[in-house]
């Protein structure tokens, strides 16, 4: 191994990493899980529903009221996941991004990671090497999150109501307090980076407001859940024409 | 709505097959889901050390690891233990699953925590899995690799430069709006200029560990800082 240009993983070339069969496979297999999971939590709804007085119908209406309540969400998650296609590609946005995770932990988890790894996520310098890292780190995050659930849903269920006397600013106040300071921070150590993407943060963020505010104005919930993806988009588009001023990389 | 006594052993049994079902398909989900990375970092030969993974999972750990033990606890009394294998699972909780299961429950009229609300929580949940993995499957995993390949090449790099300022302006302000309390935003927001335009610049080394700083630094300071006359922090838990 030498340390020149041709050292391994020191291509830009995200995607053809980040599309390899193997991960695919991988990707494809999470879809598997999921949908045997669901088989089997069906069967068991139907078979204790009799007993607990739910009719079938009940059983369809709960199926049915949570499918079309997941219809403008999942086209929400759909076109978010679309725009970090060229961060993760396909089979890392389908699992980080659509199944396990969410995108703000799994955007936060990489950036971190490839912050960690001395690099910029979506920089000049994010090369194969820190997209492997930036996705173990995603993956392993949200490992820890699965491995929270197995340990605590046992123990929750033993002492379910003890839980009830914690004192609820620990289970309420101070969980947000450290999600508002992960994402503020990662997003104000975007600033230095260009003024399109401070461009592109504050594009996000108001767009963001705007929807949260049009939502509670209008009464309809739809824009919130919009919301996510229209900033996202206009955060870009925002950030394309700033780059465009020459205000940031240089790449329009 | 009946309103007959809820047998246990339906019930039990409906929790044994779920637990038991829940747990192993959690525990497969979560092997197969490392594979892929594994495979990655360790045979690929992309020259990753294993310095560098312990390092940016430290960086990681630093910022979230409050959210991996809160979250369970939080979620746990809406979703009732079968619904929890699955919404770790599926994930996007917050802004897909929790709306799916309490519409379902609200349509049914049945209340979180009963035996027919964490019946109704979990077949709601299929019914969003089913749709989403669906959409996720026809638009992102066929549809958007076929886009992948129509983006001009000048398009793609801006996305890929500028869409994570984009993702954390919006998400940042989500996080706002749903805590709706000033006094952590106000805090966060000055450990966040604190950290990032003082202490990073002065201290480059510090780079990667300045998130978990901050997020520390905002609960130690929310803490110290909470109000404390009851009727206050009763209507801050609200």
């Amino acid at each position: 191994m030498t340390l020149l240009a041709a050292s391994p993983g020191s291509s830009t070339d995200v995607l053809a990493v980040a599309n390899m069969p193997l991960l695919w496979a991988s990707a494809l297999g999470v879809f598997l899980v999921i949908i045997v999971q669901t088989i089997i939590y069906m069967r068991a709804a139907r078979r204790a529903g009799p007993d607990i007085g739910m009719s079938r119908d009940d059983l369809s209406v709960a199926f049915r009221s949570g499918a079309v309540a997941a219809i403008g969400p999942s086209v929400a998650v759909v076109i978010v996941a679309l725009s970090l296609l060229a961060l993760f590609g396909t089979p890392g946005v389908l699992v980080r991004i659509g199944l396990i995770g969410s995108v703000a932990y799994e955007t936060g988890a990489a950036s971190i990671a490839t912050g960690a790894a001395g690099a910029e996520l979506g920089g000049p310098d994010y090369t194969q090497t820190a997209f492997a890292i930036a996705f173990f780190a995603m993956s392993v995050g949200g490992a820890m999150w699965m491995l929270a659930t197995l340990i605590f849903t046992p123990v929750l269920q033993r002492s379910e109501k003890k839980l009830t006397r914690v004192n609820p600013l620990l289970l309420t106040i101070v969980p947000g307090a450290a999600l508002i300071a992960a994402f503020l921070s990662l997003g104000i150590a975007e600033v230095p980076k260009s003024v399109a993407h401070t461009t592109a943060l504050l594009c996000g963020g108001a767009v963001m407001g705007l929807a949260a505010f049009l939502a509670v104005r209008l009464r309809r919930s739809w824009i919130r859940e919009w919301g996510l993806g229209a900033a996202i988009l206009l955060g870009l588009v925002a950030a394309y024409f700033a780059d465009q001023a020459g205000l940031g990389l240089g790449i329009v | 709505m009946t309103t007959s006594p809820a047998p246990l052993t339906a019930m039990e049994q409906f929790g044994a097959t779920t637990n038991r079902a829940g747990r192993l398909t959690m525990i497969a989900g979560l092997i197969v889901s490392l594979s892929g990375p594994l495979y990655l970092v360790l045979f690929a030969d992309l020259g990753v050390t294993a310095t560098a993974l312990w390092t940016a999972f430290a960086a990681v750990a630093g910022t979230f690891f409050i959210i991996w033990l809160v979250e369970p606890v939080t979620y746990y009394p809406i979703l009732g233990p079968a619904a929890m294998y699955q919404a770790f699972m599926i994930g996007n909780i917050s802004n897909k699953l929790l709306p799916s299961a309490v519409v379902a429950q609200e349509t049914l009229g049945v209340r979180a925590g009963t035996p027919k609300g964490s019946v109704t929580a979990s077949m709601a949940i299929c019914g969003a899995a089913v749709v989403h993995l669906v959409s996720l499957f026809i638009f992102v995993g066929v549809l958007g690799t076929w886009l992948l390949t129509l983006t001009p090449e000048t398009v793609m790099d801006v996305v890929r430069s500028y869409v994570v300022p984009a993702v954390f302006g919006a998400v940042a302000v989500q996080a706002i709006i749903s805590v709706r309390k000033l006094r952590p935003v106000l805090i966060a927001l000055g450990v966040a200029l604190v950290v990032q335009l003082v202490l990073v610049p002065a201290v480059a080394q510090l780079a990667f560990l300045a998130t978990g700083i901050c997020v520390i630094a905002t609960i130690i300071l929310t803490w110290v800082l909470r109000p404390r006359d009851r009727a206050k922090l009763e209507n801050a838990a609200v």
